[in-house]
């Protein structure tokens, strides 16, 4: 007899003296029964099962929603984020800006207030062909006539605004 | 009782007489050749025809509370309606009958203009809402309008006309020098041998006829979104350039492009010898050129 079959006894000894598996007194699975929320009623085994598996699957998506979240902002701070392209105005759409801030100026600088309904209808067009001709400008920013044209419909639209306040008070 | 409403009555049918009562217009004023002529008239009608004197005379009426104003010198003349503040009762029916030779300016608002028979130096008329309607021989014609129709059938070597949203009609002998421009009235143009004819718009459509071009003329045409139509005859000599944005393009004449790319049309085409140049320009409105007789 070897001192190791001694020590084997010696365990199987005090496990045999360990307390045999008791179950918990009835009243205790009913404390905790009674802490513990309102559920519906249990479904049959096999259905238990099924709805268990599919509730951890559900328990699981924000989790991978969380996962992918931070995965993409990971991403984003490491890389670089595009800037979304908006192409810088040309040489000449900077023109017109510059052109059409110049006279909106100089007409807003007029008084409008005597302005007869007569040469109303002249203005509206000639504001509305700017805006059609800066819209043709920016779909074509190399077309040089446009800025001429922009150019000769603003100086007009300033000639005619004075005409139209110059003539403001005379009989209709 | 029944002669008080009489009176009554007959005093308002009289009312409208009184308010039109017409204050007759006869003036005269010596005027040589390269004289001026200048008429102001804010509604009403300035009609102009030409005479073999050496004078102008101004006739016709005007409303009740109008005043003709004058300013006279050896070589001008200038006739004035002018206006009370505030609306008037009318406006002045006026007719001027110039020699042939001098300077005339016509100024109206309202008024329509109407010229004929003349054989002046220089024609100019502006009117703000009232049409043009022009006739005769000028040796340089300018005539102006904002909302109101032109129709020009002037002999001139010299035309230039613009309107903002009135119709533009020329023909009937303008050559040379010709300009046409309307921001969105359509022009249309029927011209003889050109010099140079510049022709454009922003919305307005645009047709445009010559008989010949003279050796290195230029034609341009330009607009935003009109349509363009250019009619020139089959052995005109001209480099011609057409450009489109987004228009499409007709040519008797060259092959249209188009990028492998991206949006535009063009065409270049050497017709005849080459001589002149015509340049068209159209962002989005389409282009038509036509050789004929």
């Amino acid at each position: 007899m070897s001192p190791h079959d001694s020590d084997d006894n010696a365990l199987s000894a005090r496990l045999r003296a360990l307390p045999a598996e008791r179950l918990p007194p009835a009243r205790v699975w009913q404390g905790i029964a009674a802490q513990l929320p309102a559920q519906t009623p249990a479904p049959a085994p096999a259905a238990a099962v099924a709805t268990l598996s599919t509730r951890r699957r559900r328990e699981r998506w924000p989790l991978r929603i969380g996962l992918g979240l931070a995965a993409a902002l990971a991403l984003l701070m490491v890389v670089p984020t595009p800037v979304p392209h908006t192409p810088a105005p040309s040489l000449l759409q900077r023109q017109a800006d510059a052109m059409a801030g110049e006279y909106q100026q100089a007409i807003a600088a007029l008084p409008s207030d005597g302005v007869t309904e007569e040469w109303r209808p002249a203005l509206h067009e000639l504001d509305a062909s700017a805006v059609s001709i800066r819209a043709a400008i920016a779909e074509n920013p190399r077309s040089g006539y446009l800025l001429g044209q922009l150019q000769r419909t603003y100086a007009l639209r300033l000639q005619l605004t004075q005409q139209a306040v110059f003539s403001a008070g005379l009989p209709t | 009782m029944r002669s008080p409403l009489s009176l009554i009555a007959a005093l308002a049918l009289c009312l409208p007489l009184v308010a039109q009562a017409a204050t007759s217009v006869n003036e005269r004023h010596p005027l040589g050749a390269g004289g001026r002529v200048e008429i102001s008239n804010i509604a009403g009608k300035v009609t102009v025809r030409g005479w073999d004197r050496n004078d102008v005379a101004l006739t016709g009426s005007m409303a009740d509370g109008l005043t003709l104003k004058q300013d006279r010198s050896s070589n001008r003349v200038r006739w004035e309606v002018e206006y009370p503040r505030g609306r008037s009762n009318g406006g002045a029916t006026l007719e001027l009958r110039v020699p042939r030779a001098v300077d005339v300016q016509l100024g109206t608002v309202s008024a329509d203009i109407d010229v004929a028979d003349i054989d002046v130096r220089r024609l100019q008329a502006n009117s703000v809402s009232g049409s043009i309607i022009a006739a005769g021989r000028s040796g340089e014609t300018t005539l102006n309008t904002v909302s109101g129709g032109i129709r020009s059938q002037v002999q001139t070597p010299r035309l230039d006309a613009r309107t903002v949203s009135g119709q533009l009609l020329a023909g009937g002998g303008a050559s040379g020098e010709v300009a046409a421009e309307s921001v969105s009235g359509r022009v249309n143009v029927t011209a003889g041998r050109i010099q140079r004819l510049a022709v454009e718009t922003v919305s307005g459509s645009l047709d445009v006829s010559a008989t010949g071009m003279a050796p290195g003329g230029k034609v341009t045409m330009q607009t935003v979104s009109g349509s363009v139509a250019l009619k020139l005859p089959v052995n005109v000599s001209a480099q011609l350039n057409v450009k489109t944005f987004s228009g499409g393009i007709q040519s008797d004449a060259g092959q249209v492009e188009k990028p492998r790319y991206g949006p535009g049309s063009s065409l270049d085409a050497r017709l005849g010898s080459g001589d002149g140049d015509i340049s068209i320009n159209s962002h989005s409105g389409s282009v038509r050129v036509s050789l004929g007789r």
